[in-house]
């Protein structure tokens, strides 16, 4: 018996505690794929340690040992990181020093810090990532750290009662959180610009090596959406364009040396495509458009000669932006001597035989125009394989595919067709990107492009026309351009992927989950500054200025204060669901004014202490109360009692104080 | 003359401790002034409810500070509305807390009396009339040690407040602090109560002089015959600590329960105590030691009287008549000047 008093007693202390050790280990778990393994190792060793030491009882390290560790843990850091301002390190500092602070936490106060810093980690999260699979996470970890409060200034509350009184208050602040979501002021631009580090590219990189488009193709994750304001491309048509290549070094393409050419003038042809684009947050710096953008969305993006629109920051937020493109565009100028230069070099004398080949077409060919039908011709004819998982190729790479192995990826054949078109003497270049889209029926339609899409083809350099789209896969492979990748080739696809394509069921499920993605990513994380003023516009507010803003916004802060204050002050007064019960309650916060009812006083003992104070009120409340005793402990009559309800209810309105004596 | 009850020592210098002081009486006068004195029972009303920020509720207001920074910083809508969310559920915390204490009943301040250089227990009832529960209310006098309680709904309950009472007197209770950060400890609530209660503190009894004899001469009284015997009561069961001489050992032989005989000293005996006689000690050590006298007699069940400058009671016993003789001593030099 006494052994269970004090494990209950030490379980009351020890509560507040294990809360804050839960709430700071949730904080460091949100981060984990942010900070580094070893410090998110350090982290959870010392909150096990914090909650072992408090079980058993045992020392916490001294001055001295926490002090060393500390200023041993910050060298590290800054060993690893090289700085300490950046949301990486700065995390991972944050971490470690909270996780310290936890071996000397026993006061509410220190516990109260821990909160703190779990709710700081809390943030750097909502920094890092914000998919919307995260979100409830978010939540969840906001509402412990509420509950984590609530049993650090009553050590006694149990873990249900936090949860139920943080998770009530939560609830109730979350139409003011709206409310300042939408119409807090939001600045412009950063005012104080943090290095946030850089997360692992996603995505098409700067590069391409024969298999480097073949990792993507097992990745499902989206890349972009594009949403068409008018006609949507026909499938064949559909090239989104990455990243062009010009350098090839026998093994690898690569982009030319940064090198400002003029972006040439020229002809748009067939349909004006007009679009939005939601790009993903890729960390790369390209921003995918269909074929042939016309302009560059923004002041902070460039369109190169090579049609590519190039951030001058890599994406560590989705973005959206308003483009124009055409798939077929006419260019009547001469290309000048380097760029023709650039995009006809070749490495040394590598690939001999294609060297050989290309020397062959070009003879029997009149036109550069004839050239590529021929050497499509031999791509289609010379039974090669497209396969995601070709046979490695040797050191003239060209060769070895084109006359070995036949067997390639989309990289495979645009690499090999732009080298037999240098070789002839015609400028070519390799593009990389996104081939087709998948369409999503949700949220207003748009085109899915994931990264499973990537692509890679050939563009040609023909006289009088400019530069020219060729896709060599499409004659290897050409129910690539009608149908998906994941089509395609289901035995390369992951299980995950398979199983969706086997399940229409689990694909609609997939595609309803894109398209909340998508509504998550455009209307809550890219509400920004002109997000708000097209909300204020669409409300009315034409030239929103500061006062007009402040004042509705007063009103609005007010307005919930209010409501809120009624809200919890009702909980005074549960409301009866019994209207006989809600009359008579009505009634006693009437008498209360004279002598408020005891809970052990029935009614017409009630009555007389009322009479008993107040003698004038005799006449009018004695009948009053009595019908209620007889409405309620009376008969039941059935037919008549919901009237009479309604009547002692009408009374009871009526009826006032008699004027009290003065 | 009135003592500000004080409690609780001087936790280490502070150099604003002057002025704070200064500050606190202002204020005390200000709100006592704004609120009147109060009948009890009293309904803890809007009105007369302050609240503040907690330091624990200053630093969050600080976090939200940073967060808020943060998210602007990164334009990160994740981040905002986090700290919109959490601003949102401070201000619903502060409604909490203030309607915690909203409503609360004062019922009753009572003060018993006790005796000089003890601590004496102010006697608080708090009601709650409403259908929540109010739960950590803290009760306090100005620098006193919080008292906490957790009332249910429909529900009365005492608290005990410690008031230190060093000398003798009366201790007025001008005003005691109810407050309450519940839930979450971000907002303090409180309010002052104003009462017109008082603690009397009986001298120190104290004194080593004995107790003066049979003073019916003195007084005029005839006393009752039977010296050096004091009168037969009764018997009754054997209590621990009772001298074994007093046990009627007879009837136990007898085979009768261990039983003791009682005796009273007899209603006969007379005790006058004189302020006047006992020249040879100061003043507070004459009060003193007539105030142990007066314990002491009204221990043993005699009739005493009590003789103080212009003020002559008894002789009587029982604990109204010690209460009379004790509380004339407690006031003694001390009321006229008011």
């Amino acid at each position: 018996m006494a052994a269970v008093a004090t494990a209950e007693s030490a379980g009351q202390t020890l509560r507040p505690l294990f809360w804050t050790c839960a709430v700071f280990a949730g904080g460091v778990l949100l981060n984990a794929d942010r900070v580094p393994p070893w410090a998110l190792a350090v982290a959870l060793l010392l909150i096990a340690w914090r909650v072992l030491t408090a079980y058993r009882g045992g020392g916490q390290p001294g001055v001295a040992a926490r002090a060393l560790l500390a200023v041993t843990l910050v060298v590290i850091v800054l060993v690893r990181f090289h700085t300490l301002n950046g949301l990486a390190a700065g995390t991972t500092l944050l971490l470690l020093m909270a996780g310290l602070k936890l071996l000397e936490t026993r006061a509410a106060r220190d516990q109260f810090v821990m909160v703190g810093a779990a709710l700081f980690l809390l943030l750097a999260a909502c920094l890092d990532r914000q998919e919307l699979v995260r979100a409830p996470l978010y939540g969840l970890q906001a509402w412990l750290c509420c509950g984590a409060l609530a049993v650090i200034a009553a050590p006694a509350t149990a873990a249900r009662a936090a949860l139920g009184l943080a998770g009530r208050a939560l609830l109730y602040a979350v139409p003011l959180a709206l409310l300042l979501f939408v119409f807090f002021p939001r600045l412009p631009g950063a005012f104080w610009a943090i290095p946030r580090g850089d997360l692992a590219l996603t995505g098409l990189s700067d590069t391409l090596t024969p298999g480097s488009i073949g990792q993507l193709a097992t990745s499902y994750d989206p890349a972009f959406r594009v949403r068409f304001s008018g006609p949507a491309p026909p499938p064949q048509e559909r090239y989104w364009r990455g990243p062009v290549l010009h350098e090839f070094d026998g093994q690898t393409w690569r982009r030319a040396p940064a090198e400002l050419r003029p972006h040439l003038p020229r002809e748009y042809l067939g349909t004006a495509y007009r679009y939005r684009v939601q790009l993903e947050a890729s960390h790369q710096r390209w921003w995918f458009t269909l074929d042939t953008p016309t302009e560059a969305p923004e002041a902070r993006v460039f369109l190169t000669y090579d049609d590519l629109l190039v951030g001058a920051e890599p994406l560590r937020d989705p973005v959206s932006f308003d483009e124009v493109s055409y798939t077929h565009t006419r260019i009547t100028r001469p290309l000048d001597a380097s760029a023709r230069r650039q995009d006809t070099a070749l490495p040394g004398s590598a690939n001999p035989r294609t060297r050989a080949l290309a020397a062959s077409l070009r003879e029997r060919a009149g036109s550069d125009g004839a050239l590529v039908e021929a050497a499509l011709d031999y791509l289609r004819t010379g039974g090669f394989v497209y396969s995601l998982e070709p046979e490695r190729l040797g050191a003239d790479a060209i060769d070895d595919l084109l006359f070995r192995t036949r067997v390639g990826f989309c990289g495979h054949y645009a690499s090999a067709f732009v080298v037999l078109m240098r070789a002839a003497g015609v400028p070519a270049r390799v593009v990389t990107g996104y081939l087709g889209g998948e369409w999503i029926p949700y949220d207003g339609g748009y085109f899915l492009v994931r990264q499973a899409e990537a692509h890679a083809w050939a563009e040609v350099w023909l006289e009088a026309r400019g530069w020219t789209r060729v896709d060599p896969t499409a004659v290897v492979a050409p129910e690539r351009l009608r149908r998906g990748i994941l089509d395609l080739m289901p035995q390369e696809l992951p299980a995950r992927a398979r199983l969706l394509h086997a399940s229409p069921w689990l694909n609609e499920l997939m595609q309803r989950w894109d398209a909340a993605n998508a509504w998550w990513t455009n209307h809550v994380l890219k509400f920004d500054y002109e997000a708000q003023l097209a909300v204020l516009e669409r409300l009315g507010i034409r030239s929103p200025d500061a006062r007009a803003l402040g004042w509705a916004f007063m009103l609005a802060l007010c307005l919930w204060l209010a409501v809120i204050a009624w809200h919890v002050g009702r909980s005074l007064r549960p409301a009866h669901a019994d209207p006989l019960a809600r009359a008579y309650a009505r009634l006693c916060r009437k008498l209360a004014r004279i002598v408020p009812r005891a809970p052990h006083e029935g009614p017409l003992a009630f009555g007389a202490a009322v009479i008993a104070r107040c003698p004038a009120a005799r006449t009018s409340l004695l009948p009053l109360l009595e019908r209620y005793a007889e409405l309620r402990y009376g008969p039941p009559l059935p037919d008549t009692r919901a009237a009479d309800v309604e009547a002692f209810r009408r009374a009871v309105r009526r009826w006032s104080l008699p004027q009290l004596p003065p | 003359m009135t003592r500000e009850a004080t409690a609780g020592g001087s936790a280490g210098w502070n150099p604003f401790a002057p002025l704070r002081t200064r500050l606190d009486a202002r204020m005390a006068q200000w709100i006592r002034r704004r609120q009147g004195s109060d009948r009890l029972p009293v309904r803890l009303e809007r009105r007369r409810l302050y609240i503040l920020p907690t330091r624990a509720g200053l630093a969050f207001g600080a976090l939200l500070l940073l967060m808020l920074l943060a998210g602007l910083n990164y334009a990160n809508s994740l981040a905002l509305f986090l700290t919109f969310l959490l601003t949102g559920f401070a201000l619903v915390v502060m409604q909490q807390c203030h309607r915690n204490l909203l409503g609360t009943e004062v019922v009753a301040v009572i003060a018993p009396a006790v005796f000089a250089r003890s601590t004496g227990a102010l006697q608080l009832t708090l009601g709650n009339t409403d259908d929540i529960e109010r739960l950590r209310l803290e009760a306090a006098l100005p620098r006193g040690p919080l008292v906490l309680a957790d009332l249910a709904p429909h529900t009365r309950q005492q608290l005990e407040l410690q008031v230190p009472a060093p000398r003798r007197g009366r201790v007025r209770i001008e005003r005691l602090r109810l407050s309450t950060a519940h839930p979450f400890g971000l907002f303090r609530v409180w309010t002052w109560v104003h009462t017109d209660a008082a603690m009397l503190v009986y001298p120190h009894p104290h004194g080593v002089l004995p107790m003066p004899a049979d003073s019916a001469r003195n007084a005029g009284v005839r006393r009752h015959a039977g010296a050096g015997g004091d009168e037969w009561a009764g018997l009754r069961p054997f209590r621990d600590g009772d001298s074994p001489r007093q046990v009627d050992w007879k009837a136990y032989a007898r085979e009768a329960p261990l039983l003791v005989k009682e005796y009273v000293q007899g209603a006969s005996e007379l005790r006058m105590f004189d302020f006047a006689q006992l020249r040879s000690l100061d003043e507070e050590a004459r009060l003193s030691q007539l105030a142990r006298w007066v314990v002491d007699a009204e221990a043993h069940g005699e009739r005493y009287g009590l003789t103080l400058p212009g003020m002559q009671l008894g002789p009587d016993r029982g604990p109204e008549h010690r209460h009379r003789c004790l509380a004339a001593l407690a006031l003694f030099g001390l009321e006229e000047r008011e």
